[in-house]
């Protein structure tokens, strides 16, 4: 598999190798132009093709970063050289604003907020005529490279190898992230943003991160122009920018790693050799486009046959290795009654959902939430981790208030659900699904997996062997490099429990697990359930497998159109008179079950 | 200078109710088919551009130019929906690769009509005359345009709350799923709301161009506007697309008397921006969540 010293180890060698061989100054300013553009994609493709955010305006950060390198130059006499990694930080400052912006809303509003932000940096640029020097543009003195004379080459060639190198490092860090927590967060964020919440996956920071690295790389590209074009113009932020890399990125392959550099190349290369198609380039651009959209949505990459697209796979279990305990926490907290509900309310328009629950879970219980369908089960889950706020009431989770929490903050505070539908990464493998969930327990900053540090190793590792010990606790390590989407419904179940096992919860709330299960499926799933309690967990379950929940709650909990009608052990609540008048209400099944 | 204000006001009215007009079959579509169409903006070009070549290479008269700008756009808009985006819509990431195709077909578009017609604006004689009221003066083509989009915008109205098709296509907007369930033909309520989209737009473009000028790029500006009238106006909906129309038009008028022109167009640009970032439910709209 591609390693970063790898990448960086072949452009070290390209950059010389091409110093050498391409001597013609026309050639290499092509190339070098190609080179820029596919860093630009490179920048577009990490939100597109990582967020799937469709992007219109990504030349608002190649503009932004020729204009502000322009102008330290121009303004304060410094060399262009020099003031050359500076153009990362409007990028950033612009991506961060831009991500914020627009990126919580998604999809649409990602691609008009973009193109909003070029044009008002265009008309900007083009009338703030003190400053910029409006269209005539800024000119800007590019001195020759150090090495440039003692190599014996010409500028062109010194300019080329210098972008290969760039390059290298990019595509490196690049692929650095996209193999971090952060990056496994983003593909998380975009398959299914409200289970990667529960998880504890910071959404909104998540896909701010992502633009303002995209935005950085697009103004680097922007600054490195300069040597090719001399003159920076407010056309610099206009559509056909935008237009020409959102094209290399998508006709490469968004989703690929290298697919938009070398689609930057294609496109900086294609124009120069069909010279006579100059005027029409933008329309054969477009043509291609709608071509590629309509018939090859994956780009030219999703031609090779699958099995040589790269795939991460799970380690190999280590004989006598236990893996870590999968519960260090569950013994820690003060709280003897881990989560406190009271007088919990919530009405949508008009009808009441929850009204006045209250009910405790102690540490190391396993509580069942029952009621018939409509009992307001769900809704209480909702607001319980976060994703509905109650109109009144109180939930304390190990002494303290969660209201007003966001989902991942809850998650990051030991209670985690699971949802009804077992909404998952489809395309990505079991174990890579588990290992996404794994953040939460083994922390990790940016820099660390940019620059894959040895401590990041360290922590990848362990991530790794956590999210194999869950496997192992769920019997699914068999399972570890299928599809999620491969497995057979009962065990799509199992890896959603895995998944929140892996953020190491101390209070477990899982969302009909054995939902569509088959009784073997149940049962294997009540084996699961009453294994976490004897490891130490706490768990509140809603389901309306009435047998399995009488075998294995310790208390049940029972709800009937929003109130809490009774709760106490099993055996209480099944001889109940208002339980068994809200069931018989309903169906004639579920009573008989509860007697057998 | 106050004359001079008064007078921007009535001339950004009617400069915005032809961005009301773009804003509006944006919405609709959006209401509707739950996607964004990028090539709105260039259907609006288009009714301009056959509205110059129908007064002037065919010498036709301003007021039957106009319905053959609106038949053209029909036409464009049900080929926009066949090509870009009808085959697309099913898809897993549908939303997203309709504008994507969409944003391809108007720059398709916009490239063609360059190297066919030229990029240089041309002027497009409209209704004659002029009207004194009080200190201010607006052209005839100016109170056609605040008269015809009224009328157009009354039409709509009526075809939405009264006709049989109206009852439909709220019904697709509320829930596609459900249309089609009590059977109703769904790729027909967008086929025919994609082309009503369209027709409006090519009105606008051909009501609009006399005023401000035909150019081949008219339809990337407009569309831009039409998105900072959509995002506060709140996305779907059809009144607040009218109201933020013309108040885009009438605040872009009276900035440019004081910042010029450029800097008074990214001020409303900035608006959108500001406008997801406080309220990205719009003014009109409930907050979510």
């Amino acid at each position: 598999m591609t390693s970063s010293p790898f990448i960086l180890g072949v452009g070290a060698v390209l950059a010389v190798a091409i110093g050498f061989l391409v001597d013609s100054p026309y050639f290499a300013s092509v190339l070098a132009y190609g080179v820029v553009l596919g860093i630009f994609s490179l920048g577009l493709g990490l939100t597109l093709g990582r967020m799937g955010y469709v992007t219109f305006g990504h030349a608002a950060f190649f503009g932004l970063g020729a204009y502000a390198v322009a102008l330290l130059c121009v303004e304060f006499g410094l060399s262009y050289w020099a003031v050359l990694p500076l153009a990362l930080l409007p990028g950033v400052g612009l991506g961060v604003l831009v991500g914020f912006v627009s990126a919580r809303l998604g999809g649409a509003y990602f691609a008009i907020a973009t193109l909003t932000t070029a044009e008002i940096l265009r008309l900007v640029a083009a009338n703030w005529i003190d400053l910029t020097r409006g269209p005539m543009g800024i000119l800007v003195p590019v001195t020759p490279l150090p090495w440039q004379e003692a190599l014996g080459w010409n500028a062109s060639q010194a300019y080329l190898s210098l972008l290969v190198v760039v390059a290298a490092i990019v595509l490196a860090l690049i692929h650095n992230l996209n193999r971090s927590p952060l990056g496994r967060a983003w593909v998380a964020v975009r398959e299914a943003p409200d289970l990667a919440e529960s998880l504890g996956i910071p959404t909104v920071r998540a896909r701010v991160w992502n633009v303002a690295l995209s935005g950085a790389i697009a103004s680097l590209a922007g600054a490195l122009v300069l040597p090719k074009i001399f003159v920076v113009t407010p056309d610099l932020f206009g559509v056909a920018n935008s237009a020409t890399g959102l094209l290399a990125a998508i006709l490469g392959g968004k989703a690929t790693l290298l697919g938009p550099l070398l689609g930057g190349i294609v496109f900086a290369v294609l124009p120069e050799t069909l010279r006579f198609v100059d005027a029409a380039r933008l329309a054969i651009f477009a043509v291609i486009l709608l071509v590629v959209v309509r018939l090859l949505p994956g780009g030219i990459v999703s031609l090779l046959p699958s099995r040589l697209r790269p795939r991460i796979r799970a380690p190999q279990p280590v004989a006598g290795d236990a893996g870590p305990t999968l519960f260090p926490a569950a013994a820690a907290g003060t709280a003897d009654e881990l989560l406190q509900v009271s007088h919990l309310r919530k009405s949508f328009a008009g009808v009441t959902a929850t009204q006045d629950v209250s009910f405790t879970v102690r540490r190391g219980e396993l509580v069942g939430l029952i009621g018939p369908n409509g009992a307001g089960k769900t809704t209480c889950f909702s607001q319980l981790s976060g994703f509905l706020a109650p109109d009144a009431g109180q939930i304390a989770f190990d002494g303290r208030s969660v209201i007003g929490q966001a989902p991942h903050r809850i998650a990051a505070r030991g209670m985690v659900r699971t949802f009804q539908h077992a909404a998952l990464a489809r395309n990505l493998s079991v174990y890579e699904n588990v290992l996404t969930a794994t953040h939460l327990a083994l922390p990790e900053t940016v820099l660390a997996s940019a620059l894959r540090l040895p401590s990041f190793r360290r922590r990848e590792a362990e991530r790794a062997r956590l999210a194999m010990a869950c496997l192992a606790a769920l019997d699914l390590t068999a399972r570890a490099d299928e599809m999620a989407q491969d497995l057979p419904y009962g065990e799509q179940k199992l890896l959603a429990i895995a998944m929140a096992l892996a953020t190491r919860p101390r209070l477990l709330l899982l969302d009909e697990p054995a939902a569509g299960l088959n009784q073997v499926e149940a049962a294997r799933l009540a084996d699961v359930l009453r294994m976490l309690q004897r490891a130490g967990l706490t768990l509140v379950v809603v389901d309306h497998n009435l047998k399995m929940m009488m075998a294995i709650c310790d208390r049940i909990v029972v709800l009937h159109h929003g109130a809490l009608i009774a709760q106490g052990t099993p055996a209480e609540v099944r001889s109940h008179p208002e339980v068994i008048q809200a069931y018989l209400g309903g169906q004639d099944d579920d009573v008989a079950e509860m007697r057998s | 200078m106050f004359d001079i204000l008064l007078q921007q006001i009535a001339n950004g009215l009617s400069v915005g109710m032809g961005y009301a007009l773009v804003a509006l079959g944006l919405t609709l579509i959006f209401g509707v088919l739950h996607v964004i169409n990028f090539s709105h903006g260039e259907t609006f070009m288009i009714g301009g551009l056959l509205t110059l070549i129908a007064t002037t290479t065919l010498g036709l008269p301003y007021l039957v130019a106009l319905p053959l700008a609106g038949l053209g756009g029909a036409v464009l808009g049900l080929a926009i929906n066949w090509i870009s985006v009808r085959p697309l819509l099913p898809r897993r990431d549908g939303a997203a690769d309709v504008l994507l195709a969409t944003f391809a077909v108007s720059i398709l578009i916009h490239q063609a009509v360059i190297m066919l017609w030229g990029p240089t604006p041309a002027r497009i004689d409209g209704v004659p005359g002029a009207f004194e009221i009080g200190p201010v003066v607006l052209t005839g083509q100016r109170l056609f345009v605040l008269a015809a989009g009224l009328a157009l915008l009354v039409a709509l109205e009526w075809m939405l709350r009264r006709t049989r098709f109206g009852v439909e296509l709220r019904a697709v907007a509320q829930s596609q799923f459900a249309a089609r369930v009590v059977g109703i033909n769904v790729d027909r309520v967008n086929g025919v709301t994609f082309g009503i989209a369209a027709v409006v737009a090519a009105l606008g473009g051909a009501l609009l161009s006399p005023v401000i000028l035909y150019s081949a790029s008219m339809g990337q500006v407009v569309i831009i506007k039409a998105f900072v009238v959509v995002v506060i106006g709140g996305m779907g909906s059809i009144t607040g697309a009218v109201a933020c129309g013309l108040l885009v038009g009438l605040l872009e008028a009276v900035l440019g008397l004081f910042a010029g022109e450029g800097i008074a167009t990214a001020i409303i640009y900035s608006l959108l921006l500001a406008m997801l970032l406080f309220r990205p439910q719009g003014l009109t709209g409930k907050r979510a969540r």
